[in-house]
């Protein structure tokens, strides 16, 4: 996770991703990068391929060519075990939350501790839990419940939490606040941005503009496929970055009256 | 244009050609009796054997090497079919029999009622039917069995001498199946007067899903353990089931104790009644009904009424049926007359005596 | 929606996250829910209650005595055996239709080892055979189960369709292995594993099991509180646990009292004396039969699969791939091994049953195990293992087993025919697993 490699470079760099379904063009060519502490909007209508391209740094996903590095060194990532080992960790836009299993259980899935004799240790685990929910969600404390009784916002808890608790150093956040409700939506962008403060680079994807431009330090718009741009989100207007989104004209290419319209 | 009427006059030439083969093929025999039968040589007759279920080991064992070399010997082809115990697949296999050319046919019926369209189609086409060991009830087959209200008869007419009074477990193959009510209606002929005088008390009696013998097992526990063990007599409808209800009896040391009945004529069967677990197996030579059931075909195939087949006899139906009827008699065997299972090749020696002690039984040394 | 499970969620919530009581109007729910407990198997061990209570008072007191629960025991253990498998099995999002015909044929195949292959090779009677011929059926089994297992997860063919052709190959092998025949008997030592006359372990043993089965329940009861509160966890009120650390114990040797008050006939009882060298008095010797073997392997499997699926990651990964199996994968689980090995494992579970009802039959037939899909998977689903998946345990598997063969059982003792049998096995499945259904639905809702 700290690599041997430059301490300049950036924390992920995808270079040029290109990814076919048979002719169709998911990602075509596709650079982004993400400093350490930085969060990234994805943004893009439907198809646009983000969550595509997001897949091939989580391990979901192979991408055709195109390279991934990682603090600078070049990594390969074939399966979601490898993302994790490198730190990167992904809450997924249906949280991949097993609902028959409880809080504790989904944490640990596929990574769960064990005693001397090869046994789960279902109490260290729990205790680790607490511990982690305890930082991000004080609240939280049906730990034994499968997680299909909890509400939307408890369930992204415990998604983060799998992400936190491991360490994760970068973060791939598809639809966080997607399923919640307006108390709950606050309570996690308190979240992101604590986790940015401790160093995470966060990669996160959303259709809601407000969302984005409240969260994030840059914004990478992409369209059919193809990146129309990175901005930063200091230097452009909710609308401009709509018309990235819709007719793909960067900031300095759009016109007045292509903005007007937008509105309809 | 030409060609045009060329090919006109040749296919007109072979519409005539088959039409005259076929022609020659049918009706050339005139035949006795029987409506629309093609009678043929015995040499060109094909008969078709329709099985339930070849899961009953006497059916190959037995049956079918008998049959096929009485009807092999007139000359005739044999063909079968298996229909796995489903009714709707032995439908089917009659089909194909037909299809595939049979003269005869044989049909050892699944169903004894949901037979009866594939039965009514076979005759329709002029195929006689010959119904082997279970009852068809359709007036126009051949009934072939052997008695198996007999059966149930000689069962209880051996246990009867060994016991006439007291309680009585009785334990009945599969409900579906009329041989279950065919023996029990045996059995009635020689009990029923007891039961009626009170001297024989019926403490159990139930049917047993598809003849299995670990359900009738369980039935046995369930009446040892109802009766708390007071019980004279089991009359148990198979072999199969025998072997279940003995070692339900075993799991209380009562095996030996209790007489059991059964039929068949299967190994391990025998080797019970020479260790004295059993009481008697009644024993159909099946060799004998496929043979007969050989010569019956071969001789409707050639023409013969029903009424003219040796050895037929009239015989009322539970449907109500007058059916022509082959009855043979079965042979129940006991610690007696062991050996004639011995000479007929049913058991060997060895397999008939593993673990009798020595001097116990005679044909066991 | 998100509004009404927040709010019912906090007040759970809150309720679970203190160690003090709640004050206030105590509801059943809310009684179960402190305690720990699973309404549903509470809600299973009820019914079973209520038909035993049924059934003795029609059957004139038969049902409820020692014999007869004795032989329940034993009647259900075949079942019951291989409805611990088939709790994974489903739990995964399949199924298994073939295990009856599984049965019969490494049952055929168990018989025809210890009946006509080994005897021309090593004799009959030798105090091996029976380890050989089990090993090879558990062996056999495993293979089976591997085959299929593989079919379903790596060809990805579905396993109702595996299974299917499963169950009409293996019933057709074991015919062509046999040519259809009935063999018997069995080696002497191989047939105890049935249970019958000799196959118990006699009374003193079923104590000493039954003591150390309540100690074994007291140290695991101690040991979890301990742990629990080793890490500062909520734990069950102290009542609650000493209450269960003496109900629980207090059941099984109650059990085992009861088990222990069926006595041997006198034919049998005299051999057992004969055998022992023991002097038979005039009045005759009461001797137990004590837990029958089959009992014994039954209960053995069902602490195994339980401690494998609840302690193992194994287990953990099944019911995962049940509740989302993409959630499996992304995890990292190697899901399609684990689906193979369910497969596997039910494949030895059948081998295991198949020696128990061969034994106990002391023959094997072609029609052996006919039907058993049908009653396992029943089981397995009256026992609350959802056919949707990811829900599922083994105890409840092994209640719902015993719970058919009690209505079977029963109706056979009070001489209800075969057909009505049929019929009311039928009605109360659906009645079951009915039940269970809305409870899930107003539970969840």
């Amino acid at each position: 996770m700290t690599g041997n490699g430059d301490t300049s470079a950036p924390l992920v760099e995808m270079r040029d991703i290109r990814v076919s379904f048979g002719g169709v063009h998911a990602v075509d060519g596709v650079t982004i990068d993400l400093q350490p502490g930085e969060i990234l909007g994805l943004v893009g209508g439907n198809g646009a391929g983000k969550s595509t391209l997001i897949k091939t740094l989580s391990g979901a996903q192979h991408a055709d060519s195109g390279e991934i590095l990682i603090n600078g060194e070049p990594v390969a990532i074939d399966e979601p075990r490898a993302a994790k080992a490198l730190g990167i960790e992904t809450i997924y836009q249906t949280l991949a939350l097993a609902e028959n299993i409880d809080a504790t259980g989904n944490m640990f899935l596929g990574r769960e501790l064990t005693t001397k004799l090869g046994n789960l240790d279902d109490a260290s685990m729990e205790a680790a839990a607490r511990k982690v929910m305890g930082r991000l969600n004080p609240k939280f404390a049906n730990f034994k419940s499968p997680v299909e009784r909890l509400s939307g916002g408890q369930r992204q808890s415990v998604a983060i939490a799998r992400a936190v608790h491991f360490n994760a150093r970068i973060l791939i956040m598809d639809e966080p606040t997607a399923a919640l409700g307006p108390a709950e939506t606050d309570q996690v962008r308190q979240l992101i941005r604590q986790l940015k403060q401790e160093g995470l680079g966060i990669i996160l994807i959303s259709h809601d503009i407000h969302d984005v431009f409240d969260l994030a330090d840059r914004i990478s718009v992409m369209l059919q496929g193809k990146l129309v741009g990175t901005v930063d989100k200091d230097e452009v207007t909710t609308d401009e970055v709509l018309a990235m989104i819709i007719i793909g004209k960067m900031p300095d290419e759009v016109t007045k009256s292509e903005l007007a319209d937008l509105h309809g | 244009m030409k060609r045009n009427k060329y090919l006109i006059a040749l296919v007109a030439i072979l519409a005539i050609v088959v039409a005259a083969c076929g022609g020659d093929d049918g009706g050339s025999d005139t035949t006795e009796g029987g409506a629309d039968t093609t009678a043929a040589p015995a040499g060109d007759l094909t008969i078709g054997f329709s099985w339930n279920n070849f899961n009953e080991e006497r059916w190959s064992k037995f049956d079918e090497p008998a049959f096929v070399e009485a009807i092999e010997a007139g000359g005739a082809t044999y063909i079968k079919a298996d229909a796995g115990s489903s009714e709707a697949q032995q439908l089917t296999d009659v089909e194909n029999l037909i299809a595939q050319g049979a003269d005869v046919l044989v049909i050892l019926a699944q169903n004894t009622e949901a037979i009866l369209p594939a039965v009514e189609s076979a005759l329709s086409q002029g195929i006689p039917v010959i119904a082997y060991d279970r009852l068809i009830e359709h007036p126009e087959a051949l009934y072939l069995t052997f008695d198996n209200i007999g059966v149930g008869r000689i069962m209880a007419e051996v246990l009867f001498e060994e016991v006439s009074s007291g309680n009585f477990a009785i334990i009945k193959g599969n409900g579906a199946d009329a041989n279950s009510d065919f023996l029990r209606e045996g059995m009635e002929e020689v009990i029923g007067d007891a039961v009626t005088a009170g001297d024989i008390v019926i403490v159990c009696e139930e049917y047993t899903d598809d003849w299995l013998a670990e359900v009738a097992q369980t039935t046995m526990e369930q009446c040892l353990t109802q009766n708390n063990n007071d019980i004279q007599a089991a009359l148990v409808e198979n072999d199969g089931m025998a072997g279940g209800v003995v070692a339900a009896l075993a799991g209380q040391g009562l095996d030996g104790e209790i007489p059991v009945t059964g039929q068949d004529g299967d190994a391990a069967a025998l080797n019970r009644v020479a260790l004295g677990t059993q009481l008697v197996s009644v024993w159909k030579d099946a060799r004998i009904l496929g043979e007969i059931a050989g010569e019956a075909a071969l001789a409707l195939g050639q023409g013969s009424a029903l009424a003219d087949i040796p050895d037929v006899i009239e015989f009322e139906s539970p449907g109500g049926n007058t059916m022509i009827t082959i009855l043979l008699d079965p042979t129940p065997i006991t610690l007696d007359n062991l050996n004639l299972v011995v000479d007929g090749g049913v058991i060997s020696q060895e397999d008939l005596c593993q673990g009798v002690p020595a001097g116990t039984v005679e044909i066991c040394g | 929606m998100a509004i009404t499970e927040e709010a019912t969620t906090s007040e759970s919530v809150e309720g679970l996250a203190t160690d003090e009581a709640p004050a206030g109007p105590v509801s059943m729910g809310g009684l179960f829910r402190r305690f720990d407990l699973d309404t549903r198997l509470f809600g299973m061990l009820a019914a079973i209650a209520i038909i035993w209570v049924g059934f003795n008072f029609w059957s004139g007191g038969t049902f409820l005595t020692s014999r007869n629960l004795w032989n329940l025991t034993v009647q259900t253990s075949v079942v019951a055996i291989m409805a611990t498998g088939m709790v994974l099995v489903i739990v995964t999002r399949n199924i298994d239709l073939s295990v009856g015909s599984m049965l019969g044929f490494i049952g055929m195949f168990m018989a025809l080892l210890q009946a006509e292959w080994l005897p021309p090779l090593v004799g009959f009677g030798q105090w091996y055979t029976w380890i050989i011929v089990l090993l090879a059926g558990l062996l056999l089994g495993a293979v089976l189960g591997l085959i299929q297992g593989a079919i379903v997860a790596y060809v990805m063919v579905p396993s109702f369709i595996v299974t299917l052709g499963g169950l009409l190959i293996w019933r057709g092998l074991s015919w062509v292995m046999a040519s259809g025949r009935t063999i018997s008997p069995m080696d002497a030592t191989f047939q105890l594993l049935g249970g019958g006359a000799r196959g118990s372990v006699g009374g003193r043993t079923s104590w000493i099991i039954g003591i150390v089965a309540s100690i074994a329940i007291v140290l695991l009861l101690l040991s979890r509180r301990r742990s629990r509160l080793k890490f500062g966890f909520r734990v069950r009120p102290l009542g609650a646990d000493i209450a269960l650390m003496i109900l629980g114990p207090a059941l099984v040797l109650g059990g085992v009292w009861f088990l222990n008050q069926y006595y041997m006939p006198e034919a049998l009882a005299r051999a057992y004396a004969e055998a022992n060298g023991l002097e038979w008095p005039a009045e005759g010797l009461l001797i137990p039969f004590g837990i029958a073997n089959p009992v014994l392997i039954a209960i053995g499997t069902a602490i195994v699969m339980t401690f494998i699926a609840h302690r193992r990651r194994f287990g953990r990964y099944v019911y995962s791939i049940g509740g989302n199996p993409e959630a499996a994968k992304l995890s990292g689980i190697k899901t399609k091994r684990v689906v193979m090995l369910t497969f596997m494992v039910m494949g030895i579970l059948v081998g295991l049953a198949a020696a128990v009802q061969v034994a106990r039959l002391n023959s094997a037939t072609a029609g052996l195990g006919t039907l058993q899909e049908l009653y396992v998977i029943a089981a397995a689903v009256i026992g609350g293992t959802s056919l949707t998946g990811g829900i599922g345990t083994i105890f409840g598997a092994v209640l719902g087993a015993l719970f058919m063969q009690s209505l079977q059982s029963g109706m056979v003792l009070v001489g209800i025919e075969t057909a009505l049998q049929d019929v009311v096995v039928g009605v109360v499945l659906v009645m079951a697993v009915a039940a269970d259904v809305v409870y899930r639905r107003r539970r969840s809702a």
